[in-house]
């Protein structure tokens, strides 16, 4: 912290005001006006095509009927599946993977850096991509899969597949992003636990539970956090690939307010969701937190 | 500055005993021919899935229409640059405008965003004052929320401001959206500073501004680099902002892709030209800059 060297503290408050204002303020427009306008809207029963008659408050009658509507719970329940699937098969894989990439072998460097592509490539075009793979017609899944003797599917006509189909998508854009990190976890450990363990003469499986995994620990809580929140945003892909999936089946909460905002033009109702939607994600991550710090605090002791 | 100086020789000294150890630890590791083969035989599956969709969009946009859809699917065959010509040149299906869009609404979105961010982050790491923490996880907390929550109020507000279908609207989005992970990895990088150098800067009577942009910003360029790259991705990838709040002039390219999908179908040559236009420029530009990605994407928390 700076001493009382510098000039006066009037100087020192202004410098920081400078220094800090223009991000606050900008997201102060983006961010806490949207929420507080969203929540004054979720409160009024308002249709942006009936504009000329205006709004009136309803108060919570938007909650309640959100809590009423089929279609919305079975948004959450398709959200929670697709989330869990995704960011679960995603963790192992690429939990798995950054071990074999971390193996100091000629070439798995390139092969480490090359693998990295699928994160940045445009979700979007990610998602058309997927589309084009999937075709029942002329996708090259289908042919692959014909080698197998397994006749061609409807990937994305299909409830059960359709939902495979988006969770496949979502793996295929993000493993390598779990791996990259796990990886650059790996080689930030210390050398000297491991030497340590090894005079104490742990074997390798011992030395990776009891030594790896819970110096990792702060690594996966946070990256694993960080793709549950990502994955419940899901848009582009529902979007893309299946609008919603056969009869609902990929129906993720995004897409369903993007439904009743801009197809159904319901912004109250609109609005209400996208506030629940907020309050599910916190619940979830808070949940999540908490989880892994006693566990964490579990293998410390 | 001598102090400076110094702080970076040790830096130096400190990365040149990491690169020693890993050394040693090459040393150490030997493997049988088996385990070697399977260890290789993952990782290329893993390069090899990771890879192919991306093979498919340059065969495909090499391809003519006929060879798009055959079965079995055409792997040897001679490339025409017909769709990148359609795709560029063409009026009707030019995409150049939404390149140029991206273009502006990426660059002006991502430097905004390391400006703004790093002056914030250099503010909450060296200024006390009440609340500063609290502020820190309120910056940090912006990124919680979904996009889709926001789209309502903002595509509203940007209407009646009369900024809708502008580059403002996206760059202000953009810039927005990238703040809160800038500060959080600048702050970051701010704190590690020994602030022993700002103070010696200060007796030699350099302005707290001077100390930031002489000192402190050149410190943690590292940082600088992971927020540049990530704000670039997210800023050129996204998606529902734009198409909310653009709907003619402003189109950036993820709503020009969308264009070729009509209801008769969707026109997959000049889809997949664009697509592979989309997705280059990105892909070179982490593969530079591949040590600041893992930095940027996870916000700092590992380095």
């Amino acid at each position: 912290m700076f001493t009382p060297l510098q000039s006066s503290k009037a100087a020192r408050r202004r410098t920081a005001l400078i220094l800090i204002v223009p991000s606050c303020l900008l997201l102060a427009i983006i961010n806490l006006y949207p929420f507080i306008y969203a929540l004054a809207l979720s409160f009024q029963k308002y249709n942006m095509t009936r504009a000329a008659q205006g709004s009136r408050f309803v108060w919570f009658a938007n909650y309640g009927a959100a809590f009423r509507d089929p279609r919305f719970l079975n948004c959450v329940v398709r959200t929670l599946i697709i989330v869990t699937g995704a960011v679960a098969i995603e963790f192992v894989i690429g939990f798995c993977l950054a071990f074999v990439l971390n193996t100091k072998l000629r070439g798995m460097d390139t092969i480490r850096k090359l693998s990295i592509a699928p994160v940045t490539v445009m979700p979007i075009v990610s998602a058309l991509i997927w589309f084009y793979m999937l075709n029942q017609r002329y996708g090259i899944v289908n042919w692959f899969i014909s080698f197998l003797g397994v006749e061609p599917q409807g990937w994305l006509t299909h409830t059960t597949l359709a939902t495979l189909s988006i969770i496949a998508a979502d793996v295929w854009q993000w493993t390598p992003f779990i791996m990259l990190v796990i990886l650059a976890g790996l080689n930030a450990l210390p050398e000297y636990v491991y030497e340590a363990a090894q005079i104490d003469g742990l074997s390798n499986w011992q030395q990776f539970r009891l030594v790896t995994v819970p110096l990792l620990m702060p690594v996966i809580l946070i990256i694993v956090l960080l793709r549950i929140m990502d994955a419940f945003k899901m848009f582009d892909l529902v979007y893309t690939m299946t609008q919603g999936g056969p009869a609902g089946a990929t129906e993720t909460m995004s897409y369903y307010i993007y439904i009743q905002a801009f197809n159904f033009f319901e912004l109250g109702y609109a609005a209400a969701l996208a506030i629940l939607m907020l309050i599910l994600i916190t619940i979830i991550s808070q949940i999540f937190v908490r989880w892994m710090y006693r566990e964490e605090e579990a293998t410390a002791a | 500055m001598e102090a400076v100086e110094q702080y970076k020789h040790e830096r130096m000294e400190q990365a040149a005993r990491v690169i020693r150890k890993s050394q040693l630890a090459l040393q150490r590791q030997r493997y049988s021919i088996l385990t070697k083969t399977g260890l290789y035989a993952v990782a290329l599956l893993f390069l090899g899935v990771s890879l192919f969709p991306i093979y498919l969009i340059v065969t495909a946009s090499l391809k003519n229409d006929v060879q798009i859809f055959a079965r079995p699917p055409v792997f040897l065959f001679s490339p025409t640059f017909k769709s990148y010509h359609d795709v560029l040149l063409v009026r009707s299906l030019s995409q150049v405008r939404f390149i140029v869009n991206s273009l502006i609404a990426t660059i002006l979105a991502t430097a905004i965003a390391v400006g703004f961010g790093s002056m914030a982050a250099y503010g909450l790491a060296r200024f006390e004052f009440k609340g500063r923490k609290d502020l820190a996880f309120w910056i940090l907390s912006t990124r919680m929320a979904p996009p889709i929550a926001f789209i309502v109020p903002m595509f509203v507000l940007i209407k009646s401001i009369g900024l809708l279908d502008t580059w403002w609207a996206l760059v202000i989005m953009y810039t927005g959206m990238n703040l809160s992970f800038s500060v959080w990895i600048l702050r970051g990088f701010f704190m590690d500073i020994p602030p022993e150098l700002e103070e010696s800067a200060l007796v030699d009577g350099y302005t707290r501004w001077q100390v930031f942009t002489r000192i402190a910003l050149p410190l943690v360029k590292p940082g600088l680099a992971a927020v540049a790259v990530f704000a670039s991705i997210f800023s050129w990838n996204e998606f529902l902002f734009a198409l909310i709040l653009t709907q003619q002039n402003a189109k950036t390219i993820p709503i020009g892709i969308t264009g070729f999908s009509s209801s008769m179908g969707i026109h997959w040559g000049p889809f997949m030209a664009v697509g592979f236009i989309a997705i280059l420029p990105i892909l070179i530009f982490t593969f530079l800059m591949q040590k600041y990605l893992v930095r940027g994407l996870t916000f700092g928390a590992v380095k």
